[in-house]
């Protein structure tokens, strides 16, 4: 199919010419970047988006998404959009900043496949696929959900499988999505980045990264996204964002998500490709994977139950999740979950660091969407589902989710989130993706709550006063940080949170530490460090009493009688051993609140089944601050 | 989709399509409908032509006298069926067949709309007609104190901190420690919305300068505030926001060709609706 659809392609090349000056005229009249100055510290965390699908997604067409980067650039920065469904979004606040990562393998190619001549499509297969994309709405789902399973078994007709012919119409419709990037980046305001998703699996098992560019048009212009069909492993794409850098002066990352459908090759103690990992290997991965996402519709992979036993709040958004990998070709079986979630991940790390030098998964965390609508909704209550199949309406949150099948997955298990909390020094493409780069960032499930966190080895509680945060940067390193203590000392750590201005109340904040002792075994432990009403909530047996719950489901409301606006503190750890590697990482939960299905039952009056999930404490992980004793070699940065 | 995609996605339609497209068009024009009485099918010189090269191009190869004889019993088959179809009116009642038509109606208007570029007389009219849109934020200075949340423990704290700051306390030394600044510099009214709501903007606007006041209740709690400036939100210059202006001219050019298609087609239309009584 991609070969037929060629000639489409090149027409596009020939008229994307004139589109070039348009967009250099059109520079005037846009406060350039240079002129945006730089604060010394950040001073205000940014709000964002680094992972979202619009119709050049040959997913997102297929499920019926028509509106292109233009709207979802629109949508993010605040405007009211008309979505596929015919529905009237507006985000109830603009986001600060987003990048449009549509899926580098075929680029574009069903919205060409779906405009081809039928009469040029000649696979039965294809043919199939064509005729119900055009037949309606559901058909057209399920057509996209046969081709998504056709890819994971490797059945996809030969006409898919042949990057070589898709190059000529991804060239063509990046070019063009560059331009639109280029038109809406407003520096100061509103920041439009360009990436891509390079959408690499095994099988079934997901291994996607997000391809983050701190760059204009002039540089990223010099490349075409890169498709990871007939891969296997990271290491081509590592190959070209190293090929990208050398090229161009420019600079790129990569942000892996949904570790939690990997089916245990995400975060392996091996490399990619179940090899003995090299110390050259692990700094190869730190060095061009800095962040990780950690949260998103998809669900989320921060903790599961079946590895972080004692702490009761593990487990959030992995409802269905858990089963299987994405595609659900395979079950999941209970070893895979170590290698699949981000808390465990980060103590290999330090395993790892132990033995090679060089810690390979020294990652910071970040929430986003993965919105296949091309709208960036992060929020319960103004939900537009992952995909424009389940675009709001009465149906959704029963109906099954599973692609192609009846199995698994069902609407109700989708999160309506996350959100990227980034800590820039302005908001431009540079101090966003230096931020990520150092990582300086947070992940959130949504709710915007202002998290800051500094390590030190001498912080007191006095230091919580006055100006604290130039104390924090002074004295400590922020959070995605690297800590040393002097003979003696312990860390400490200042963290302050806030509560999300228009959203709930705060239950408590925790510090999770993962160390690893000098055998090699690997240790957890989640500290609850400051919480609403301690006088009332005394901790018993080391667990802090529930908030309490002030969810009306039926109403689909709560209240913020319970919890606090802002909880902060200084924590110094009390089980120090100035001779084990460890991180620290912040949770901060929020009081119970209703989930979207709890909304939709109330707007479309329908009956929830008994497993729906109606409310949940949303949260926020910070990126974590590693400690790395005196004695031993410093990791690699 | 971008117009240009969509403008060159149309252009590739095959003949088939080409030709009703042509059709309609010419329908638009002349406000007649196409003639369904035509009972001749010819696949002439350039057709042959076209499914050719359609085919070297897909495969890499020309296609051998058996596979072309295959293409053209192929067009013939879908000329044949696609105009019985119309003849017997299965279109009318084909809510996928009525969609794609007009949605090719629409690449046709959003072609149209692609080529043109905006005059600055034509940007200059959009400012005019919506100068808030384009109109800098109004950007305050000040100092916020952060006394904690909303209660009335809370309100006896802020008026002893008042005080305190009227008589010359530094505001770090009253203020509860928050992860928002204490000093806002010139930040415009959507960076402070971000950080504390919409109301403790609005209480912004009207709060005096140059002294405490409060507590001001914001989206996390009680402040007390000291504005030290606002400035107002400035009338709009071309030459400051021709890229928002150019983009929003660029989208309401193609929603304006559309609406003013369709427009052009209605009028030829007497539109009765019968409501269910």
């Amino acid at each position: 199919m991609k070969a037929q659809l060629l000639c489409t392609a090149m027409l596009c090349a020939a008229l994307s010419l004139t589109g070039c000056d348009k967009v250099s005229q059109a520079m005037a009249g846009q406060k350039a970047a240079a002129d945006i100055p730089e604060s010394a510290y950040p001073e205000r965390v940014l709000w964002g988006d680094l992972h979202l699908h619009t119709a050049n997604s040959v997913d997102a067409f297929g499920f019926g998404n028509r509106l292109g980067p233009e709207d979802a650039l629109r949508f993010a920065r605040g405007e009211e959009v008309t979505s596929s469904t015919g529905i009237k979004a507006k985000l109830a606040r603009a986001l600060d900043f987003v990048v449009i990562t549509d899926h580098a393998e075929g680029m574009g190619s069903t919205m060409a496949l779906y405009n081809a001549p039928r009469i040029m499509v000649r696979d039965p297969q294809v043919l199939r696929w064509y005729d119900m994309m055009h037949e309606g709405p559901d058909q057209s789902v399920q057509a996209m959900a046969e081709i998504l399973q056709a890819r994971a078994k490797g059945t996809l007709p030969p006409m898919f499988r042949d990057p070589a012919a898709s190059a000529k119409r991804t060239h063509n419709v990046w070019n063009t999505h560059l331009d639109t990037v280029e038109r809406y980046n407003d520096p100061g305001k509103f920041t439009a980045m360009m990436g891509f998703e390079y959408t690499l699996m095994q099988g079934g098992n997901n291994l996607h990264r997000n391809v983050i560019f701190r760059d204009g048009k002039d540089r990223v212009g010099q490349i075409d996204p890169l498709d990871p069909t007939n891969e296997a492993t990271p290491d081509k794409l590592w190959d070209y964002m190293d090929a990208y850098q050398a090229r161009t002066g420019g600079k790129v990352l990569a942000i892996p998500h949904n570790s939690n459908v990997s089916n245990g090759l995400m975060f392996m103690m091996s490399d990619g490709a179940g090899k003995t990992m090299t110390a050259a290997w692990a700094k190869r991965r730190a060095d061009h994977e800095p962040v990780v996402e950690v949260t998103q519709i998809k669900g989320d992979s921060e903790a599961h139950p079946f590895l972080s036993p004692n702490d009761e709040f593990a487990g959030f958004g992995t409802n269905g999740w858990d089963i299987g990998n994405l595609m659900l070709t395979e079950a999941k079986k209970p070893e895979m979950y170590a290698s699949e979630y981000v808390r465990e991940a980060l103590k290999r790390g330090l395993a790892l660091e132990q033995k090679l030098g060089n810690n390979p998964y020294k990652f910071g965390l970040i929430g986003s969407t993965d919105s296949h609508t091309s709208l960036s909704t992060g929020d319960e209550n103004n939900f537009f589902g992952k995909h424009t199949g389940n675009e709001p309406s009465a149906r959704r949150a029963m109906a099954t989710q599973s692609l192609g099948t009846t199995l698994g997955r069902f609407g109700w298990q989708y999160l309506a989130g996350g959100y990227a909390g980034v800590w820039a020094k302005a908001n431009t493409r540079a101090a966003i993706w230096d931020a990520l780069a150092r990582r300086e960032v947070y992940a959130t499930t949504g709710p915007r709550m202002t998290v800051r966190f500094f390590g030190g080895a001498d912080f007191k509680i006095d230091d919580l006063k006055g100006d604290w945060v130039k104390t924090g940067y002074a004295r400590g390193v922020p959070m995605g940080g690297n800590l040393t203590v002097g003979t003696g000392a312990r860390p400490s750590f200042i963290v302050s949170a806030l509560k999300d201005p228009d959203g709930a109340n705060l239950d408590r904040v925790q510090v999770v530490k993962g160390w690893v002792d000098s055998a090699g075994a690997l240790h957890e432990k989640v500290f609850d460090v400051v919480w609403s009403d301690m006088a009332r909530r005394k901790q018993a047996q080391g667990k802090v009493p529930a908030v309490g719950d002030t969810v009306d489901v039926a109403k689909a409301s709560y209240t913020n009688t319970i919890g606090a606006p802002v909880l902060g503190t200084v924590w110094t750890d009390p089980e120090f051993n100035p001779a084990y590697r460890a991180f620290y990482y912040v949770r901060v939960l929020e009081i119970p609140t209703p989930t979207w299905p709890a909304y939709d039952a109330l707007r479309f009056k329908i009956q929830l089944g008994p497993d729906v999930v109606t409310k949940a404490q949303e949260r926020a992980y910070s990126s974590p601050i590693w400690y790395t004793p005196a004695s031993a070699k410093p990791a690699a940065a | 989709m971008t117009l240009r995609d969509r403008a060159a996605a149309w252009l590739h339609e095959p003949l088939v399509h080409f030709l009703l497209a042509g059709a309609v068009v010419y329908a638009m024009l002349s406000g007649r409908a196409p003639d369904l009485g035509e009972r001749r099918i010819l696949v002439d010189q350039a057709a042959v032509s076209q499914l050719a090269a359609r085919w070297t191009q897909s495969f890499r190869r020309a296609p051998s006298p058996g596979e072309l004889d295959g293409l053209i019993a192929d067009y013939v088959r879908d000329q044949a069926y696609y105009r019985e179809a119309l003849r017997l009116g299965l279109d009318k009642d084909d809510e996928v067949v009525v969609k794609r038509m007009r949605n090719k109606m629409l690449a046709l208007a959003a072609s149209e709309a692609e080529a043109a570029s905006p005059s600055d007389i034509q940007l200059q009219e959009l400012i005019d007609k919506n100068p808030a849109r384009y109109a800098a934020e109004t950007r305050f200075s000040f100092d916020q104190v952060y006394v904690g949340a909303d209660s009335p423990k809370s309100r006896d704290k802020a008026r002893m901190a008042l005080a305190k700051l009227r008589g010359g306390s530094r505001s770090e030394d009253v203020s509860q420690p928050v992860p928002i600044p204490l000093h806002f510099a010139g930040e415009p009214a959507s960076t402070v919305a971000s950080m504390l709501g919409d109301s403790f903007v609005a209480s912004l606007r009207d709060l005096p300068t140059g002294q405490w006041s409060g507590p001001v209740l914001s989206g996390v709690g009680l402040h007390l505030v000291r504005v030290s400036a606002r400035t107002a939100a400035a009338k709009p210059r071309l030459e400051d926001v021709r890229q928002a202006v150019e983009n929003d001219w660029r989208a309401n050019t193609a929603r304006r060709a559309e609406d003013a298609a369709y427009r052009r087609i209605l009028e030829g239309y007497d539109v009765v609706i019968e409501m269910p009584k």
